[in-house]
């Protein structure tokens, strides 16, 4: 929880920085926005949170969010129902998460190597299906999942803070909740308690594919579009703000508001840097610093630890 | 080491299929085709099996060689010479290689983390300095170079070959190859028998980088321009050909020979799939398909290996 | 080696230890677990620094600061932990590091490489092939490998680490003549082992250590087992640990038949009835361990059945949690612990389910379980919220008993229980184990010190290779008996 605090501080301070430094930061209009973006992608991180406290990962988020997002797209087309077409986003990213978690626990392998073949297969798939063409032009009702407002508050926004709340109450008043952080704590230790390992980390990949699939007809609500490369930019985002928000890639530790935090701090470094008129070809790179910085803080904290025992 | 990877046959087998069904696949003129096509792959592929036989990855290589790429391109374009621009492009690569070598063995970070973090790194770089353009007017050294040939053998192909050769020679009788498998299979025993296994383990990583910035020789050679996201998401196919040649992720198994196949699979798939009008995204895919069999099909084959290698 | 003393936190493991071995000379080094044989041997080869006394090779002192300086000396020590590599062939294993160099700066000359490591291996005796890969080989082979490893390295003195725990009677024969040779030659080899009749068969002299200390060199004519025995036992022991040993047991609550298990195991039998703490007794290797996973479901029981009441208990940790079954594995804090979460998340670690059937976790609930265990057994802890890796190894281990009283176990089985415990502690989880079993469950014991075995258990049963070799009841349950069983080579 200390930890937690000093990154709020850290958020407010790059607020109060950009606040300075830029006009246009200010602004209920672009505060809002900075909310909505960090919303959309928490909704992503979520699940990718549980992934990494069980000490697994799911690369292939961002891949199946856009995957995800280009199917139900279609179906909305061609059937006219935003409901099936949500409905199919929802159900073919769990079924890419149920992959992912069998592929983990049955055939054994590393979760990095297995969501990392994920990701390029389902990337191929997504540019073989799309072929580069681009569907858009969805209901305005639909749309408003995305871009509009609520009581003067984007969407996207309420959407973050249910997904919140669902999210503290299994991960702190459930005992499958319980039994992810043990996972990762000590996975060994786990198992030899009783606890039924293999379908948790089961169930932690479906929903980290579920959470992708959701994200992904929110995503598609935003951008009222729905192309191949929607998913791209989407994964590496998501691990930064995950791990900035404390949660630790050696499993055990860490938080769904930690990663709210992780996501609203990347979300105005971003929001920042565009409003600084900064080139967003720096975007990735500043991305990836971060990313190592909080890895290598989470590495060094452990070792302190260790040694303070 | 000497037994014939199981994906050898698969190999056969997509030959055969593809000449059957894929009218033009057979050729001579197709045959050099696919091996100026997976030239650059295994150039990237050969230092990829030796950092996954050590037990780590590096998944920044296709960012490198792009940035690699611009760089020579530029340098080609302010018209230096040739040997200087390659000598930049490499020592980027070496660069970046170091950074994740120092990441990986001395901060302790988990590969992938840190080569993905230097993956971003590198492709932002090479973003910002080409402001998402490719680098043209290199000039016709480098595009003649890559044209030219050898007893008929094209350029690419030659060096790929040579690359092949000489990291075979280096892994097999230098004392260097012994260690690599040795970091991946009994790291304790390297610094046991007072060797100085950090360096060996950086080392790795450095080469890998720098062949990425070599690597750039060919793929500028044959773009005749640099782009920032030339070679993006190639890290994912060198990593696969290493896989389904029969490297495994532990124990300091690995074989050259092994991933030479691999690429060559590889590039088959992709040029049979081509000649077949399959989409190169569904190719793609179908990349990602074949190494979650072959690793599905390793991790059947790991136990009874595992059976005779005693645990303390 | 003269007047070697070292001491570690919380243990002097060894104090004024001498020990002198002569060329050609195979040297015993004998004694329990834990007498100090492993220190010794670990300042020997320069892993571990004494804290007072000198070692003198050839008469002359020498300083060892690394494990680099013992090898330049000519000591070679083959631990039972292997340091070979897999994927690399026999020779280039050999060699690793000091690889003969080739006509280009930087190569290897694989052919002398290989003709100096056939030359090795012949002497040993083994038809081995060099450029076979280290992982293709059978133990016994590897071991010949290791042994050519340190004699490649002009190894005068020679240290092997019980050798032949994993060989079969063939191989330990060649081993023999193995050493033979290499007392001709005028090797010193210092030797352990827990096999009293391979004294017979290349010993030349015997140290007994026990408790840190040299007790005993003598020459193995000079001595009968039985008094051998007694030096590594020492004093009888008189303490009690036990206020009240069971008279009348109850039901049978565990029984064991005929199993095999997939880490080895051979064609185990035993029970357990409700109110009695029976003890597994052994040397380490012995196989107890594995037999309690497999008990468990930690490993897989591939011939026989286990029951529980009566019931058949078939599957992995879920069930047998479930059905009632605790363990409390030999390496807490691998196995036991999640080091980095609180006291209270580890002591509820296997109770959850019980706890909460529904799934719906509830705080109050949760924290009252917790402060109820941990008051009941006392664990010393600032707070429920500390987290475990700040707790002393006593108060480790409780928390791991505390586990199982929260999961309503009736089962335990409790491996090592008091290995690196202070003695406080230690009759802290004794009388713990009296509360358990005075309460109706039923306790299997895992230990490895005797005095330990004898004083708390009803009886227990003694394994060797991997299979039961023995019961031994209250009336006969005597450290001698136990040793005897455990080492004795039938």
């Amino acid at each position: 929880m200390k930890t937690l605090a000093y990154r709020l501080i850290a958020v407010a301070l790059i607020g109060v920085a950009l606040s300075f430094t830029t006009e246009s930061f200010l602004t209920v209009a672009n505060v809002l926005n900075v909310f909505r973006q960090a919303s959309l992608t928490f909704l992503i991180a979520s699940g990718l949170t549980l992934t990494i406290l069980t000490a697994g990962l799911d690369l292939s988020v961002g891949a199946n969010v856009g995957l995800s997002a280009c199917l139900a797209a279609t179906v909305m087309q061609s059937s006219g129902s935003v409901a099936l077409g949500a409905a199919t986003g929802l159900v073919f990213g769990a079924g890419v998460g149920i992959v992912n978690g069998l592929m983990v626990t049955l055939l054994r392998l590393p979760p990095f190597i297995a969501t990392y073949g994920m990701l390029w297969t389902l990337n191929g798939f997504t540019y073989w299906f799309m072929g580069g063409d681009t569907i858009h032009g969805f209901s305005p009702g639909f749309r408003a999942l995305g871009s509009g407002y609520w009581l003067g508050v984007p969407i996207p926004i309420y959407l973050m803070l249910g997904f919140l709340l669902a999210g503290a109450v299994f991960t702190r008043y459930t005992t499958l909740g319980h039994d992810v952080y043990a996972i990762g704590a000590n996975r060994e230790a786990a198992r030899l308690s009783g606890v039924p390992v293999r379908s948790r980390i089961n169930l932690v990949y479906v929903l980290s594919g579920a959470m992708a699939g959701l994200a992904a007809v929110v995503y598609l609500a935003r951008l009222n579009s729905a192309e191949a490369d929607i998913g791209e930019p989407l994964t590496l985002p998501a691990i930064a703000a995950v791990l900035i928000g404390g949660t630790s890639l050696f499993g055990g530790v860490g938080s769904l508001l930690g990663t709210l935090v992780g996501a609203l701090t990347l979300t105005l470094v971003v929001n920042g840097m565009n409003l600084l008129a900064v080139d967003a070809s720096w975007q990735p790179l500043v991305t990836g610093v971060i990313v190592l910085l909080a890895v290598w803080i989470d590495v060094v904290t452990r070792q302190r630890a260790e040694a303070n025992a | 080491m000497r037994r014939v990877p199981g994906i050898g046959y698969l190999l056969v087998v997509l030959l055969i299929v593809f000449s059957v069904s894929g009218s033009g696949f057979a050729t001579a003129a197709n045959a050099l085709n696919i091996g100026v096509q997976s030239a650059v792959l295994l150039l990237l592929a050969l230092p990829m099996t030796l950092v996954i036989m050590s037990e780590g990855l590096d998944l920044s290589m296709g960012a490198v060689l792009s940035l690699a790429g611009v760089v020579l391109a530029t340098l080609l374009m302010n018209g230096r010479p040739l040997p200087v621009a390659l000598a930049a492009a490499i020592g980027v690569g070496a660069a970046f290689g170091l950074a994740n070598g120092l990441l990986v063995v001395s901060l302790d970070l988990p590969p992938f983390v840190a080569t993905l973090g230097t993956l971003g790194i590198a492709q932002g770089l090479a973003l910002v300095a080409t402001g998402g353009q490719s680098v043209v007017g290199i000039g016709d050294a480098l595009p003649a170079l890559y044209e030219s040939r050898l007893l008929g053998i094209p350029f690419s192909i030659v060096i790929a070959l040579a690359a092949f050769a000489v990291f075979r020679f280096a892994l097999r009788q230098t004392r260097w190859g012994a260690y690599v498998s040795a970091i991946g299979g009994n790291r304790e025993s390297l610094v046991l028998a007072g060797v100085r296994a950090n360096r060996y383990h950086v080392g790795l990583y450095v080469l890998a980088g720098a062949m990425a910035g070599f690597a750039a020789l060919l793929l500028t050679g044959r773009m005749s321009s640099g782009h920032p996201t030339a070679a993006i998401g190639m890290e994912f196919d060198a990593i696969a050909a290493v896989i389904v040649g029969g490297t495994s992720f532990e124990r300091g198994k690995g074989s050259l020979g092994g991933t030479l196949v691999g690429v060559v699979t590889i590039g088959v798939l992709k040029n049979g799939l081509n000649v077949l009008e399959v989409a190169s995204s569904l190719q793609v895919a179908s990349i990602g398909v074949l190494t979650i069999v072959a690793l599905v099909i390793e991790s059947f084959l790991q136990p009874a290996a595992r059976r005779a290698w005693r645990s303390a | 080696m003269r007047g070697i003393s070292k001491t570690f936190p919380g243990v002097r493991a060894l104090e004024d230890v001498s020990l002198v071995v002569q060329a050609g000379e195979v040297h015993f080094l004998l004694g329990q677990n834990g007498a100090g044989k492993s220190t010794l041997i670990r300042i020997l080869c320069g892993a571990h620094r004494a804290d007072s006394g000198e070692i003198l090779v050839d008469g002359a002192p020498v300083q060892l600061r690394s494990p680099a300086d013992a090898r330049n000396l000519g000591i070679a020590v083959i631990f039972q932990e292997f340091s070979l590599v897999p994927y690399l062939n026999v020779a280039q294993n050999i060699y690793l590091g000091r690889e003969p160099r080739g006509r280009l700066p930087g190569t290897v000359d694989h052919r002398r490489m290989h003709a100096e490591a056939r030359r090795l291996l012949d002497a040993l005796g083994l038809d081995l092939d060099t450029r076979a890969l280290v992982h293709e080989l059978g133990i016994a082979q590897q071991q010949v490998v290791e042994i050519a490893k340190a004699l490649s390295q002009n190894a005068r003195i020679l240290v092997m680490d019980e050798p032949t725990a994993a060989l079969s009677d063939r191989e330990i024969e060649r081993l023999f003549e193995r050493v033979r040779a290499l007392k001709a030659s005028g090797v010193a080899i210092v030797y352990i082992s827990h096999r009293l009749q391979e004294i017979a068969a290349i010993g030349d002299r015997v140290t007994v250590l026990r408790d840190g200390r040299n007790v005993a060199s003598f020459a193995p004519a000079d001595r009968t087992v039985g008094e051998l025995v007694h030096l590594m036992l020492g004093r009888a022991v008189e303490t009690t640990y036990r206020s009240r040993f069971c008279d009348q047991p109850g039901e049978v609550v565990l029984a064991v038949d005929d199993v095999s298990s997939e880490n080895g195991v051979r064609r185990a039998t035993l029970s357990v009835r409700a109110g009695e703490v029976v003890g597994l007794a052994g040397l380490v290797g012995a196989g107890r361990t594995e037999l309690a996973r497999a008990i468990f479901g930690a490993d897989r029981v591939i011939r026989g059945t286990v029951t529980l009441d009566g019931k058949p208990l078939r599957g992995g940790p879920v069930t047998s949690v479930r059905a009632g079954v605790g363990l409390v594995p030999e390496n807490r804090k691998a196995d036991g612990l999640a080091l980095t979460r609180s006291v209270q998340d580890n002591v509820l670690l296997a109770g959850l389910r019980k706890l909460f059937p529904s799934g719906w976790y509830r705080a109050s609930r949760a924290a009252q379980a917790a402060a109820e265990v941990i008051a009941r057994l006392r664990i010393a802890t600032p707070s429920p919220a500390r987290l475990t890796r700040y707790l002393s190894g006593g108060n480790q281990q409780k928390v791991v008993v505390g586990k199982w009283f929260v999961a309503g176990s009736r089962f335990f089985i409790f491996d090592e229980p008091t290995r690196g415990i202070d003695v406080g502690a230690k009759a802290e989880i004794y009388g713990l184990i009296e509360q358990l079993v005075a309460g109706g469950a039923a306790v299997l014991m895992i230990s490895s010190e005797l005095a330990e075995v004898v004083a708390v258990c009803d009886r227990a049963y003694v394994m060797r290779d991997k299979t039961i070799v023995g019961e031994l009841g209250r009336g006969e349950l005597t450290e001698s008996r136990i040793l005897t069983l455990a080492m004795h080579h039938a």
